[in-house]
Formats: C-alpha cells, sequence, structure tokens
C-alpha cells in the first residue's frame, strides 16, 4: 500500500481521509486535525502562495489542540508584559520567536497573516533567526490576539529571554564584517598597485611612480592595520598578560612589524613593501574568525529562541473571591487554585482536592500521580483532573525546578574540557615560528647587519598563519551547514571532534526512544461488540477529561450523547449512553481481575451486564528507534538506557531494541551519577534526553543531544538539537563529523606543510614580496576549496 | 603617464564611498535575513488566481531520510 503523504507537513497520512482541506479546488489530504486546521486558516486567509513557493514542508501540527489557542491570555496581564514589551510613543514593540518557520514562504505568510489585523503598525520576519517584530497600537489589537493568529497558522510564537551572550555576540558579528568588509576593500586596491610594483621588479618602474604607488598602498594599508586588526592585538595582549602564546602574537608582532617597515621604507625610498601582504594577511584571518563568530551568533541565537518566557499565572484565593496574578508575586503561605488543565504555579501542599497530576517533566513518567490532600505538588508540573486547592510552601530559588537547574549548572562547570587539535597546534606553531625567527636574525646580525630586519620580518609575513587559522573554522561552517540542512542544530564547534570520539551512548527513554505520548496497542472486544462502536462509547465517555489516557480516546471522533457524566479520579468515567450504562477505566474500577490479560497497560469498558471490550494502551517506540540503535551497534558503540520510569514498559522497549543495559527509576541526579561513573578519559560518553529531569545530565555528559520537542532546560544545556525528533539522524551527523574530522586534518597538514616549504626559503632571504602573496593566498584558498567539499556530501 | 596623479585620487574616492555605503547597509541590517528577500519577489501580494497546478508545480521538499 502507497502511503500519502501530507500535503502541509509531508508525514504520511495514517488517518485515511479524514482530514481535507480544499485548496486551488483539490482537495489535498492531511495527516491530523491540526495541519488540517492549519491549512484551512492559510486558504481562507488567501495565502495560497505559501504552498507555491515554499521549499520545506510545514510542521507538524500534532502538538496543536484546538482547545491551546485560548492559553494566551496571561500575556496580557500588564505585571508579565512588563519584561519583554517596550511602550514607545504610545505603540508597544515586542519581538517574538516563532518555532516552526523552515524558509522563506514561512516568514511571508506570517507577515500577510497579520497584516490583516487591526492596529498592527509594523511586522518583520526574519527567517534566519526565526523572530517577528512587532509594533501594534495597544488600544486595538491585545498580545494574546496577536499570538492566536500566528498560532491559528499552525507556528508557535512566544516572547523569549534574549541571552546576554547574543547581545554581546550580535555586535562582535557586526564588527566583525565591518572589520572584514573594510580588509577586503582596502585589500583589492592595494593589490591593484601591488601589481604594478611587481611588474616594475621585472621591468623598469621609474623610482617617482613606484614611490606614488607606495604612498597610496599605505594609505589604502593603513585603515586595514588600525582598524581591521585590532582583535588579532587585544588577544596577543590578553594571551602575553596571561602568560601564554597564543596564534595572535606572531600575527600582531608580523602586521605591526611588516606594516610599521614598509611604512619607512615608503619615506625613505629604499628597500621593500609589504602592504599587500600585511591587508591579504588581515583579510583571509579575519574570514576565519568571521565564520567562527557567525557560528557562535548562530548558536546564541538558536539558544535564546529555546529560552521561552511563559508567563505562569496563578488564581490566588482572596477575602474576596479569586484573583489572577503573576506567579512571580506569589508568597509563601498564599493559598492558589489550580484548574483541571493549568500549571501549577509554586511548589506546595494540597489542602483540599484530590486529583491527577502529570509529573512528566520531572519524572518522566507520563500517567498522572494521584495525589490528595497532603501530598506535596511541584511547580511546573500540570494538575488534570479535578481542581484543587494549594498552599504554596516555596517560591523562586527554593522550588524543585530550581534545585534541577542549580544541578544542572554544577554538572556544567564540573565536565571535563576538551582541547581543540586545532588551539593545541597553534600555541606550538606561535612559539616554533618565534623561536625560529629570532635564531634567524641573531643569525643574520653576523652575517648581514643591514639584510638582517628584513629577512626576519619576511620569515614572519611568509610562514603566515593564514591557512592554519582557516582550517577548521571553514570546516566546522560547512559541516554546521549540513546539520542544519539534516534538521541539527549544533550548539558549538567543538561537537564536530567530539561526535566521532563516542563510545557509549546512554538513552532516556520516554520521549526519547518513545514517541512520549500514549496511542493504542492491542484491541480486544468480547460480547459481540465491534470495534467502532467500543470506541465510538469509549470516546464519548472520555470527552472533557484531561488525563492524558482520556485524550487519547477523545481524540476520535463520536456521535454520541453522555448524560450523568462522573468522573472518578484516577480510577475512570462512568456515564449513561442511549439509556444504558456504561463504564470505562482501570480494571479496579470496573471489578476485573488484573490478570486476565499480559503485562501492559490496559483500559476497560464495559455496562452493567459485563466487560465490552479492552484497550491496551502504550508508548510507541520512534519509528526509526530500531534502526538508529542498529546502525550505532555497528559502530561498536556501547548502548544504555537512563529512565526515571519504573514500569515493565523499560524493559519491554529494552529487549525490543536489544539493549542489556537498563537502569530504571532514576532521579535526576542518578542519571548525572550513571554518565559520571561511565566516562573514562579516552571515551567520551553521549547522552539523549528531552525533559527537565535530564537537563543535569545532559549538561554534564561528554555530548549531549536534546529531542527538539523537549524541554526548553533540556535543550538550554545539550550541544546537539534534533529538530523533527529524528532520531537516526544522529548516525548520520556522526558520519559527517567523521568526515569534517578528516577535512580538518587534511587542511593543518597543508597548512602546516606549506609552511615547512617556505621557511627554508624565508630564513636563506629568499621571500620577497610577491612570492610571499602568491603563498599565503594559494595554500588559504586550498584550504577553502577542500572545506567546500563538505557540501558536496548528500545528507 | 601624469594623468595617474588625478585618477587614482578619483578612484580613491569611489572606494571611500563604496566602504561608506557598506558599512551604512550593515548598520542598517541589511545584512541580517539573506534567504527571506530572496524569495519575496515571488510572493503576490493579494490573493492569487485560482490555478490548478499549482499543487503539482510545488517543490518536493528535500527533507528525505
Amino acid at each position: 500500500m502507497t502511503t500519502i503523504s501530507c500535503f502541509h507537513c509531508n508525514e504520511p497520512v495514517l488517518t485515511g481521509n479524514r482530514f481535507i482541506t480544499r485548496i486551488d479546488n483539490v482537495d489535498q489530504m492531511m495527516c491530523c486535525p491540526g495541519c488540517q486546521a492549519v491549512s484551512q486558516a492559510i486558504v481562507d486567509a488567501g495565502l495560497l502562495s505559501y504552498y507555491k513557493y515554499r521549499t520545506e514542508p510545514g510542521n507538524r501540527q500534532t502538538a496543536l489542540v484546538p482547545d491551546s489557542l485560548n492559553h494566551f491570555s496571561a500575556y496580557d496581564l500588564p505585571e508579565v508584559q512588563q519584561d519583554f514589551v517596550q511602550g514607545r510613543d504610545g505603540r508597544e514593540e515586542v519581538t517574538l520567536s516563532i518555532d516552526g518557520i523552515t524558509c522563506a514562504a514561512c516568514a511571508w505568510l506570517i507577515e500577510h497573516k497579520l497584516q490583516k489585523l487591526e492596529g498592527i503598525e509594523r511586522i518583520q520576519v526574519n527567517s534566519t533567526t526565526q523572530r517577528a517584530f512587532i509594533r501594534w497600537k495597544p488600544g486595538l489589537v491585545k498580545l494574546s490576539d496577536i499570538l492566536s493568529a500566528i498560532g491559528s497558522i499552525g507556528y508557535s510564537a512566544a516572547p523569549f529571554q534574549l541571552d546576554d551572550q547574543e547581545v554581546v555576540s550580535k555586535r562582535n558579528s557586526r564588527r566583525f564584517l565591518l572589520r572584514l568588509g573594510l580588509a577586503g576593500f582596502a585589500t583589492m586596491q592595494v593589490m591593484m598597485f601591488a601589481l604594478a610594483l611587481y611588474a616594475g621588479y621585472f621591468t623598469d618602474l621609474e623610482t617617482e611612480y613606484r614611490d606614488y604607488f607606495r604612498w597610496v598602498s599605505m594609505i589604502f594599508a593603513a585603515p586595514v592595520v588600525f582598524y581591521s586588526a585590532q582583535p588579532f592585538y587585544f588577544s596577543a595582549i590578553r594571551a602575553i598578560l596571561g602568560g601564554k602564546l597564543n596564534m595572535d602574537v606572531s600575527v600582531s608582532i608580523a602586521i605591526c612589524g611588516a606594516y610599521i617597515a614598509s611604512c619607512v621604507a615608503t619615506i625613505n625610498g629604499t628597500g621593500e613593501v609589504y602592504f599587500e601582504s600585511v591587508s591579504m594577511f588581515t583579510f583571509f584571518l579575519l574570514l576565519g574568525r568571521y565564520f567562527e563568530q557567525n557560528a557562535r551568533q548562530k548558536a546564541s541565537v538558536s539558544s535564546s529562541n529555546l529560552h521561552k518566557l511563559v508567563p505562569l499565572t496563578a488564581s490566588l484565593v482572596t477575602e474576596n473571591g479569586i484573583e489572577e496574578i503573576p506567579a512571580k508575586k506569589l508568597q509563601v503561605g498564599n493559598i492558589i487554585l489550580v484548574s483541571p488543565g493549568d500549571v501549577i504555579a509554586a511548589d506546595g501542599k494540597i489542602i483540599s482536592g484530590i486529583s491527577g497530576i502529570n509529573e512528566s517533566m520531572l519524572t518522566g513518567e507520563q500517567l498522572p500521580v494521584s495525589k490528595a490532600p497532603g501530598a506535596e505538588v511541584f511547580a511546573g508540573t500540570i494538575n488534570l483532573e479535578q481542581p484543587i486547592k494549594v498552599e504554596v510552601t516555596a517560591i523562586g530559588q527554593d522550588q524543585l525546578v530550581a534545585e534541577i537547574i542549580r544541578l544542572q549548572e554544577m554538572a556544567s562547570n564540573a565536565k571535563p574540557a576538551i582541547a581543540l587539535t586545532a588551539d593545541k597546534l597553534a600555541r606550538y606553531f606561535s612559539a616554533t615560528i618565534l623561536t625560529i625567527a629570532a635564531i634567524t636574525y641573531v643569525v643574520w646580525r653576523q652575517i648581514s647587519p643591514e639584510d638582517a630586519f628584513w629577512v626576519t620580518l619576511s620569515v614572519l609575513v611568509a610562514t603566515c598563519p593564514c591557512a592554519l587559522a582557516l582550517a577548521t573554522p571553514t570546516a566546522v561552517t560547512c559541516a554546521t551547514g549540513l546539520f542544519t540542512r539534516l534538521g541539527i542544530i549544533s550548539r558549538h564547534g567543538a561537537v564536530f571532534e567530539k561526535l566521532p570520539r563516542i563510545k557509549t551512548v546512554v538513552f532516556d527513554k520516554t520521549g526519547t526512544l518513545t514517541c512520549g505520548n500514549f496511542s493504542f496497542g492491542d484491541i480486544r472486544l468480547f460480547d459481540n461488540i465491534d470495534k467502532a462502536r467500543a470506541l465510538n462509547l469509549a470516546s464519548a465517555l472520555e470527552q472533557g477529561s484531561l488525563h492524558p489516557i482520556a485524550r487519547l480516546f477523545a481524540r476520535m471522533p463520536t456521535s454520541l450523547e453522555v448524560q450523568g457524566q462522573h468522573h472518578v479520579v484516577g480510577l475512570g468515567v462512568e456515564g449513561t449512553i442511549d439509556g444504558k450504562h456504561y463504564r470505562i477505566g482501570s480494571a479496579e474500577y470496573l471489578n476485573i481481575a488484573k490478570d486476565d490479560m499480559q503485562s501492559g497497560q490496559w483500559v476497560y469498558l464495559g455496562d452493567d451486564t459485563g466487560l465490552l471490550a479492552a484497550f491496551e494502551i502504550q508508548d510507541k517506540l520512534r519509528d526509526d528507534a530500531r534502526d538508529t540503535i542498529k546502525a550505532l551497534k555497528a559502530k561498536n558503540i556501547e548502548l544504555q538506557i537512563a529512565s526515571g520510569d519504573t514500569s515493565a514498559h523499560l524493559q519491554h522497549v529494552a529487549s525490543t531494541l536489544g539493549i542489556d543495559k537498563v537502569s530504571g527509576g532514576l532521579k535526576p541526579k542518578g542519571k548525572l551519577e550513571l554518565v559520571e561513573s561511565l566516562r573514562r578519559p579516552d571515551t567520551l560518553v553521549a547522552m539523549f534526553g528531552d525533559g527537565i529531569n535530564d537537563a543535569p545530565v545532559l549538561a554534564g555528559a561528554d555530548l549531549s543531544v536534546a529531542m527538539g520537542s523537549g524541554s526548553a532546560i533540556a535543550k538550554n544545556s545539550a550541544d546537539l538539537i534534533l529538530l523533527g525528533d529524528h532520531l537516526h539522524r544522529f548516525v548520520e551527523a556522526m558520519n559527517i563529523a567523521c568526515k569534517t574530522n578528516r577535512i580538518i586534518r587534511q587542511n593543518l597538514a597543508w597548512a602546516l606543510g606549506y609552511n615547512l616549504l617556505i621557511l627554508p626559503l624565508a630564513v636563506t632571504g629568499h621571500v620577497v614580496p610577491y612570492i610571499a602573496a602568491i603563498g599565503m593566498s594559494a595554500s588559504s584558498l586550498i584550504v577553502v576549496g577542500n572545506s567546500l567539499r563538505l557540501l558536496r556530501l548528500k545528507p | 603617464m601624469s594623468i595617474i596623479y588625478i585618477l587614482i585620487p578619483i578612484a580613491m574616492l569611489f572606494v571611500l564611498i563604496a566602504v561608506g555605503v557598506f558599512f551604512w547597509a550593515v548598520r542598517t541590517e541589511q545584512f541580517d535575513d539573506l534567504d527571506r528577500q530572496g524569495a519575496s519577489i515571488l510572493f503576490e501580494e493579494d490573493t492569487p488566481a485560482t490555478r490548478g497546478d499549482a499543487a503539482a508545480s510545488r517543490t518536493e521538499p528535500t527533507d528525505k531520510p
């Protein structure tokens, strides 16, 4: 059977033709109600160009539940807004981070959708940083309207916490671009005059013109030396003050020395000038730095984007009734009312009400935990079944979540730093060059004192570390581009050195190896009922419940009306349909002996006469989990599972995938200890996770991978983020990293080789400026060209 | 040959203007989003006329695992 792909998100359509949108008079199949709603919104808004010109499929919309579109109201509270909205002459401005922008068509779609809203003055979507700048008139439109308009076409927008790093990084990127551009312009000009001067070596150029060209070159090279090359001087001074040597020390000496000497030669009309070498030198080095800076900037942008500001509000119980306040204004001792479906705003104790709480963010377990008065509840967990009243016992830094974040910070500080090959090489290289230059000077002083300075200078200029400085950044930039095409965000360049050295991989279970939400497994029917009827009844009974399993039933379409629906917390639901009384829920609720069924989780449907149907509920493995595990095993990587889960499902997942080492029931700290115990000096440990409970271990592992659908805190401490949750991409990432490493090694070998070749020539005084310039550009171009070979890889 | 005493300063002036334009472009964030503006010419400003081949001519996404 051929599967049809969803017109909106390109995922296979497994629901038949239940969800259809009419686009351009053709009925297009959609995979889920979310995609259907989104595509319908796009069509209704007359934004068909999106489908015409997009280059990437849209986002899968499973996360979009129709009733989630009204939870933005908290963003309208003034106390919440003061963190991210700027008022300016009667207008409000905000920058939002938008998830799901895949190409320019998305940016256009969002801009046009929002322009149709009344009161929007300016909207500008940047598809590179995935952000939107919006200015609106406060009286006409509310921020929550804007957010839900973006939500209705399938993107999720939220204000975000701007990383301090990003502000600095953006300023730096811009400065680097200015320096680079200036150096580029100046180098072009200086090179033109240099060509005339080279011609002068072979033919007779009149001294008058020669000096004129030299003066002009000197003027053009000045801004390069005084403005563009500044970062190298600062870095060199910092290194020397710290008692260390780095590449910038020899670079700075070469740039300043060559420029000053060339100026002297120009003014006196003698000797050699190296203006073109100096400018080109600076230009190539800046190019390498710019690449690195850009990669860092991208990483800081994506990490800011991950840091969403979700306003937590709480319903405070006061003497005059219920008051909606931002969570940060809560005090210890306050009583708050938490309705079903709401996030609990602070750590506290239940004082009245019994309900099931979804604590998956802390434990990774999807099943709700039943809690009665006196039980502790934690900030960030979700109340599912009944309203409860909670007395606040801890706020801010004393909460459990803050505890986990502290653990995460400790883990990331304790993580052993990995020394990059290129940095180590640079240190030795610099020391060697400076030593050789010093020896050359001393020796030439004995031979011919007036040439000593020039020869030493040519040693410094000719052994240019340009190629060396470009070797790693160019390769890493190309590889990062490949990763982006694969849907992997890499947060720093060290990832490429670490990936091939990984010997152990530890997986979290829920949400990583499994999809993290429930689906039907086996369905058994009794008493002559057919499957459709059973599902229809179950769906009708479960309407309106927030329990994750109930939601699974409730998503099915139903045509039946229920009277007298009654929920029993933690057990099930009963109700009357067409005059008959039905119950759905756990074995206990329907008085069935548990061992009728084998292992697994079952939900039973029965009426007054007995059992009608039994549904197996399971957390399905990700489609590519098996292949990924197989591929990793083929690479001789040791695999483990570390989960907070204790159920039989854990063993079942492990045996299905063929992983023998399983640790269950681990708290965040336990996971971290496990990974630390696996770490050996020569074997790196990689960790996969998705929840808040994985954040510390992700921060502490040598290399951490977070799922794109995971929590923001987990993504914040991960080195790699798998957008779209395709586990198999990790294997591809490993292959790319191996190739990247090979390319880096080739580049370094070439750069060192070139330097070894030119060094004897320089030491013996055979390097005239044009040789230095040719060698420099040739070696740098070869390195860049070699790195570009990476882009030819087909991911 | 002495003409270069006039021509080269003029060339310098042009370079100066070019650098000025470049600095202005960077400062006004012209280089911040390079993917978006290249595609903007494709999009109509209003609802396009109904065409049957819009779906067929859709670019296949490159996202093949």
